[in-house]
């Protein structure tokens, strides 16, 4: 390897060292009391951590946060194993494909245009409720009740990233070597014992992968709560992201930035090792 | 292990096998099928007509109403999203060919080297941006580029050369170890081998990054919420947001804004979607199958 060969990761390098720049001062700005009233920052030592965390919105919005990567999580896996399974039985390849693109275009839309459609969906009168008359089932107090208002941001999260586990449970499954299914097919395994005892065991990569980003991605859903509740202030949509942003827009810029810092902190607790030793191994090779 | 319980005829089971993909793609398509039907229906149709029934007399009237609303943030976006992710596939894909190098060499201190540049890529990739929010924006106005197209594009490059790096370090593994060795021994440098030999080799991933990093900045909604502070310079996700209007008002346009907000990655999408589907593989570190 010669000097030169540094030159490749110099581009990366600058920019991953402006990313280091900027994660380290906002963990000297949240170690000042720099705010609206003091607008001259100056050492506080942990003060906005611990204004920050006896803040009444702190438990709210650190619980909506869990709430909606933990369900995320956890329904995303179910759903994107059931859907990676019909998927993976199919014997058109075509077909294959073609489902696949359909579970995964929500991705491609951005998602302040989901929240868009979906503040639309969850109208008392003309939205989804109007289908679930028809098909008898009660209406849903969607955005109405402020105990509905997590579970429909969970909804449509789950609409939008179960592509992803959906994607790499297949992934996963279409690895396995067709010589032990063709093998269980002639025991006359049915595909849902095929799909628990053969598939689901050996995808651990699958649901590494899966759960990793199904987190990571939802722990960062900002525009969701932000256009269905018109902004960052409602209490019952805030999430930690949400309530950051609100402290930045209120100008509490020393507490917003130690929120920030418990932010990438917990972010960090999981790309690292997911990094080292979910996806880098694959690079050894 | 010969037990026959239910039998189901293998037809029976291929006709419900596809039921059930059928009825799953269709709950998954009603907000998409929603937000394209809306679009077309007229003031008057709109005050009682549910979100899920098509339009009685289909009207362009909605599109026409906010198409010039749209016009600037689309250009905006365009330059934006075009520089920002080629830029970003180029100079990650660099960054990506280093680790592949480096990966292969041993010095004092590389495979720590290696660690750590590769969990800084990984972290640019997944970080919650809205977490960066001070600093970031202290950073772009110190170096005076606050509202502009050039202050969009570093902040995007500073979250999206990581995403490249990470995606094209999985595309670059497929080449074989000794292609590089020959062209080293007829005395190109590292650089030169990357033009030369790495980059048109793996074409299909550098597009599926490009295609992926495409999307992701188009659909952007923070960074642009909080870098521009000008409608001139709106980009099309922070635009959108602007026609949420409360349930009072009518949401045909809403609707027709959505649609064309979401009419480049779409299309997109339906040509090239497989590229996508292949950048969303490799993000999850995972090159082979699909």
């Amino acid at each position: 390897m010669k000097k030169t060969s540094f030159l490749l990761i110099l581009p990366t390098a600058i920019f991953g060292a402006i990313l280091l720049y900027i994660v380290f001062y906002n963990v000297a700005i949240s170690f000042t009391n720099w705010s609206l009233l003091h607008p001259i920052p100056s050492f506080s030592g942990i003060s906005s951590y611990a204004n920050v965390i006896h803040s009444f919105y702190f438990p709210t919005s650190l619980i909506h946060s869990l709430e909606l990567s933990g369900s995320a999580v956890i329904f995303g896996n179910i759903l994107g194993i059931g859907i990676a399974g019909l998927l993976y039985f199919l014997s058109s390849n075509k077909a294959r494909t073609f489902f696949l693109s359909i579970i995964i275009l929500p991705l491609a839309i951005s998602m302040a245009v989901n929240a868009l459609i979906w503040l639309w969906l969850y109208n008392y009168n003309l939205g989804v409720n109007w289908l679930f008359l028809r098909l008898g089932l009660p209406y849903v107090p969607w955005l109405t009740s402020t105990s509905m208002m997590m579970p429909s941001i969970i909804i449509i999260a789950i609409w939008a990233y179960t592509g992803l586990p959906a994607l790499f449970y297949l992934a996963s499954f279409l690895g396995i070597d067709k010589s032990i299914i063709e093998a269980a097919r002639l025991d006359g395994a049915s595909s849902f014992k095929i799909l628990r005892k053969i598939l689901i065991p050996n995808s651990a990569n699958g649901f590494i992968v899966s759960t990793a980003l199904l987190f990571l991605f939802t722990f960062r859903i900002f525009s969701i709560p932000y256009i269905l509740s018109g902004g960052p202030t409602n209490i019952f949509m805030q999430t930690l992201v949400v309530f950051s942003y609100y402290l930045f827009t209120t100008e509490f810029f020393a507490q917003a930035s130690a929120l920030s810092t418990i932010i990438i902190l917990i972010a960090t607790a999981i790309v690292i090792p997911y990094a080292l030793y979910g996806i880098k191994r694959w690079i050894k090779k | 292990m010969m037990r026959e319980r239910r039998v189901l005829s293998p037809y029976t089971k291929s006709v419900l096998h596809y039921i059930a993909l059928t009825i799953v793609s269709v709950i998954w398509l009603i907000p998409v099928y929603a937000m394209i039907i809306n679009g077309f229906k007229s003031n008057l149709e709109v005050a009682s007509s549910p979100v899920l029934v098509p339009p009685s007399h289909p009207t362009l009237s909605p599109y026409m109403a906010v198409a010039h609303v749209l016009e600037t943030p689309i250009i905006n976006s365009l330059i934006v999203a075009v520089i920002a992710s080629l830029l970003s596939t180029i100079l990650g894909s660099m960054g990506a060919y280093f680790f592949y190098v480096l990966s292969n060499s041993y010095f004092r201190g590389s495979g720590m080297l290696s660690n750590f540049l590769f969990s800084l890529i990984a972290l640019g990739t997944f970080i919650p941006y809205e977490a960066t929010l001070i600093p970031l924006t202290r950073f772009i106005v110190d170096i005076n580029l606050l509202n502009s197209y050039p202050g969009l594009i570093v902040s995007m490059l500073i979250f999206y050369i990581p995403t490249a790096a990470l995606l094209m370090s999985l595309f670059v593994t497929v080449v074989p170890k000794s292609l590089i060795e020959a062209a080293r021994l007829d005395g190109a440098g590292d650089v030169k081998i990357f033009f030369k030999v790495i980059l048109p080799l793996v074409i299909p991933g550098f597009i599926s990054t490009l295609i992926f990093i495409i999307i992701e900045s188009w659909n952007n909604f923070f960074l642009p919420l909080v870098l521009t502070t000008t409608p001139s310079m709106r980009l099309v996700p922070v635009a959108v947001e602007a026609y949420t209007g409360g349930y009072g008002t009518l949401y045909n346009e809403t609707f027709a804004v959505a649609t064309l907000a979401s009419l480049i990655p779409l299309i997109i999408f339906i040509f090239l979607g497989r590229y996508f589907i292949r950048g969303l593989v490799a993000l999850g570190g995972a090159g082979k199958g699909v």
